[in-house]
């Protein structure tokens, strides 16, 4: 008899079953090593600190260091750029002169001295291969180093280079010895930093260890980790398995619903913090009928913020305040962003001659987010009560994009997507996604208004002299948008990470998403 | 009665199952607590509550009730196996018939474009087919049927071959009967309800194979409900949540079971004509 169909169909419902697997149980642990691991969600596809554009940061970050540190701004501090390859720095008046002067004492992993002369060449060697982030480098036209312990860069427009060297991606500074290795060297699991960590082993896929460099000019804290693993378990009921067994000390990227019985675990702590990740649609300005702004307004009015928080975030979900995130410089407060009001999206709707007329439009988003997926449910829901149909179609990420970028009369009406800065700027955010476009990249609402466009152009090039008109002026084009409504606003997503309550020191930093800064850590 | 005494207990057990989905599927207005959220609407404040009076079989993440949805969820897995079938059926028989009768050329190049899509495991050529059109419903279907079909074309054109060399159909073809006429009226009649008997067994992987890619998220367009895809929205959730995916996941065992069961107790009857195409 064949039992397979009956195999196939309980083989669904046991997917659904935890398994502990032992492949995490290493043997490690050797007697007295204290060992910091992750039990990390996602692979790193590349290794290589020129290159590197994603989360292979967490591992980069404890291997390389960068001239400068960002510190997001919390409610009573501002945010703050610290030094760490570098000491100190000054710009000229005109902003187009940046000098660098190096810390001293600090050694590459290879036992050479930290130089002017490495720094400009590590620096050069991301903007000659120009991959991943490199394009942060863009205005810097030379990079001179009069002497062992000074860098000087000049610009070609006036840019906050104190922000963009202390970029999570592009921004590695690498040994001399390294700087003619190709990305395969890197990607073999050789490392070339200054960084407290070295890298001793990768396997792709699997894990990367790393291990305590002796000569790191920081020292080690009392108590600091003398080895860190990084697990690669891109299943979150086992990462949240092993955190829960102490198999892991740290983990993120686990469902918002099963945090509360998390933060009831006496042995872990649910870190729930504002990222810098923010949801939103955007409208397709460029037909009809959200060419009409109260159209798209009315829209706005109908989107139900806070359920979307509570349902898709367990309340963790921030309202966002337009589209700049709170511990950017430039986020506004006190945004004029709508709140769900069903009857005046209803009048707005009347005032432009479309109740209940039926109106059929189409969302995208990326397949098998749950959280975008929840907000497009909800959202319908309110949109049917105006009599409006919204069609949630899942893509692929690259056949939404496509598809978008191809031609605003045949493209969805709604894109949703989340959006992150490279390095810290508002200026991200607004130009990438609103300021208008040839063809499109990443405006995908086709949003073009020229007197947005020369506000924003002008902020940038004050960012690095004016910084607080800068972000007045930032501010006011964000309001522009806001009036307009080029894009409905979703939320801020949470930064969430869970330790084990043991491990002492840990802070999360928004700027560099889902690193872990080990060597600030001890248990 | 006399029906149930031939299918024997288990295969009488199948049947009522089915049966009684096929009721839910016909009748889902009328018997789940809540159309409405079974239908998509959300209910936020009901949040993944777990089974109680009110909502039998507890909610999912937007607070629908699940015993609402697992019953809508029927029509789509019903449906999408008829149409699997159905589709399957209508591309596969008659192809099988034209290889089988005409032989030679004919037979080669159907043939051989049978075994192109026979060469892909059929699980994978489903789930490439799915992500190269897009999520929905009918794009599901169409993949899903695309693997299929040619298991059809194979066993229709096998029995042709036994068919073609009988007596009356050469009868026929010497008293000049067109061939278009004996295809239909001689030939197809005795290769069909073989293939009909088939096609009664292949439902239950048919739902199978289409819940598979609505739980990888190649399926349906939210909000409509289905199983598969309710499966994989529980999953993350299921430490702690076991209610979400375990309702779901039982109606499919079920239903998926039943098929089987009904399957071997015909299969028992007809004599194995050949092993099912998953």
């Amino acid at each position: 008899m064949n039992r397979r169909e009956v195999l196939r169909s309980a083989a669904l419902v046991a997917l659904a079953t935890p398994f502990a697997g032992n492949r995490w149980t290493m043997a490690l642990a050797q007697d007295g090593a204290r060992i910091f691991t992750l039990a990390y969600p996602t692979g790193f596809p590349d290794l290589d600190p020129a290159t590197s554009f994603s989360n292979d940061g967490a591992v980069l970050a404890n291997v390389y260091e960068s001239l400068t540190r960002y510190i997001p701004g919390t409610d009573g501090a501002p945010a703050t750029v610290n030094p760490l390859l570098a000491e100190s720095w000054e710009t000229s008046a005109d902003g187009l002169t940046w000098t660098f002067r190096l810390r001293a004492g600090v050694k590459f992993h290879d036992g050479s001295d930290l130089t002017a002369e490495a720094v400009k060449g590590s620096i050069e060697r991301t903007i000659t291969i120009a991959g991943g982030a490199a394009f942060i480098w863009y205005a810097v036209t030379g990079i001179a180093a009069p002497d062992p312990q000074t860098v000087v860069f000049t610009l070609s427009s006036p840019q906050p280079l104190d922000v963009i060297a202390a970029s999570g991606f592009a921004a590695w500074i690498i040994s001399p010895a390294a700087l003619d290795k190709d990305n395969a060297w890197f990607n073999a699991g050789n490392g070339a930093g200054t960084g407290p960590f070295t890298l001793d082993r990768y396997e792709p896929g699997q894990r990367v260890i790393l291990n305590r460099f002796a000569g790191y000019w920081g020292g080690a804290p009392e108590g600091g980790f003398d080895t860190v693993a990084f697990e690669i378990v891109e299943d979150a009921v086992l990462d949240q398995s092993m955190i829960e067994g102490g198999q892991a000390d740290w983990t993120y990227g686990l469902p918002y619903e099963n945090l509360e019985a998390l933060q009831a675990n006496p042995d872990l702590s649910v870190l729930v913090n504002p990222s810098f990740e923010t949801l939103f649609g955007m409208y397709n300005t460029k037909r009809a009928p959200l060419d009409r702004p109260k159209v798209r307004q009315a829209l706005s009015l109908a989107f139900p913020y806070d359920d979307v928080i509570m349902a898709g975030t367990s309340g963790m979900g921030s309202r966002a305040m337009g589209v700049i995130p709170n511990g950017i410089w430039g986020h506004d407060p006190a945004a004029p962003v709508p709140n769900t009001d069903l009857d005046a999206a209803r009048a707005l709707l009347a005032e432009e001659g479309l109740a209940d007329s039926g109106l059929e439009l189409v969302m995208t988003y990326a397949t098998s987010d749950q959280l975008e997926s929840t907000a497009g449910e909800l959202w319908k829901a309110n949109l049917a009560q105006l009599g409006i149909t919204l069609t949630l179609q899942p893509m692929a990420w690259e056949a939404q994009w496509q598809l978008a970028k191809a031609d605003p009369a045949t493209a969805q009406d709604i894109f949703v997507m989340y959006w992150w800065p490279t390095y810290v700027t508002p200026y991200d955010y607004l130009l990438n996604l609103f300021h208008s476009e040839e063809s499109p990249v990443y405006n995908l609402g086709y949003y073009a208004n020229p007197a947005f466009d020369a506000l924003i152009d002008e902020a940038a090039t004050l960012s690095g002299t004016d910084r607080a008109r800068a972000e007045a002026m930032f501010i006011e084009a964000q309001r522009m948008v806001i009036a307009d409504a080029a894009a409905v606003f979703m939320l801020d997503k949470p930064n969430i990470h869970i330790i084990r309550s043991d491990i002492k020191g840990y802070k999360d930093n928004a700027a560099y998403g889902h690193v872990v800064f080990v060597n600030d850590l001890n248990r | 009665m006399s029906v149930l005494r031939r299918l024997g207990l288990g295969g009488s057990l199948g049947l009522a199952v089915i049966l009684t989905f096929a009721l839910l599927a016909v009748a889902a207005p009328l018997l789940a607590p809540y159309p409405g959220q079974g239908m998509g609407d959300p209910n936020v404040t009901a949040k993944l509550t777990p089974p109680s009076a009110e909502f039998w079989l507890g909610t999912d993440h937007l607070g629908r009730d699940l015993l609402s949805r697992v019953i809508y969820g029927t029509r789509v897995s019903m449906s999408a196996g008829l149409m699997i079938v159905a589709v399957s059926l209508l591309v596969g028989l008659p192809v099988g018939l034209l290889a089988g009768y005409f032989g030679g050329w004919v037979d080669e190049a159907l043939m051989r474009v049978t075994d192109v899509f026979l060469a892909f495991p059929a699980l994978l050529l489903a789930v490439l087919m799915a992500a190269a059109l897009g999520p929905g419903l009918l794009n599901s279907i169409v993949a899903v049927s695309v693997t299929w079909w040619p298991w059809y074309a194979r066993m229709a054109r096998a029995e042709v071959l036994v068919l073609r060399g009988q007596p009356y159909v050469e009868a026929a073809r010497l008293m000049g009967v067109s061939h278009p006429r004996i295809l239909i009226r001689h030939i197809l009649p005795g290769a069909a309800r073989p293939l009909l008997v088939q096609a009664a067994l292949d439902f239950g992987p048919a739902l199978l194979t289409a819940s598979a890619l609505s739980f990888l998220g190649l399926g349906v367009l939210p909000p409509t409900a289905d199983w598969g895809k309710m499966v994989d929205e529980g999953r993350k959730f299921f430490p702690d949540r076991w209610w979400v995916s375990t309702a779901p996941g039982v109606a499919i065992f079920l239903l998926a079971l039943a098929f089987s069961v009904l399957g071997d107790a015909l299969r028992g009857r007809e004599g194995g004509k050949r092993d099912d195409p998953s």
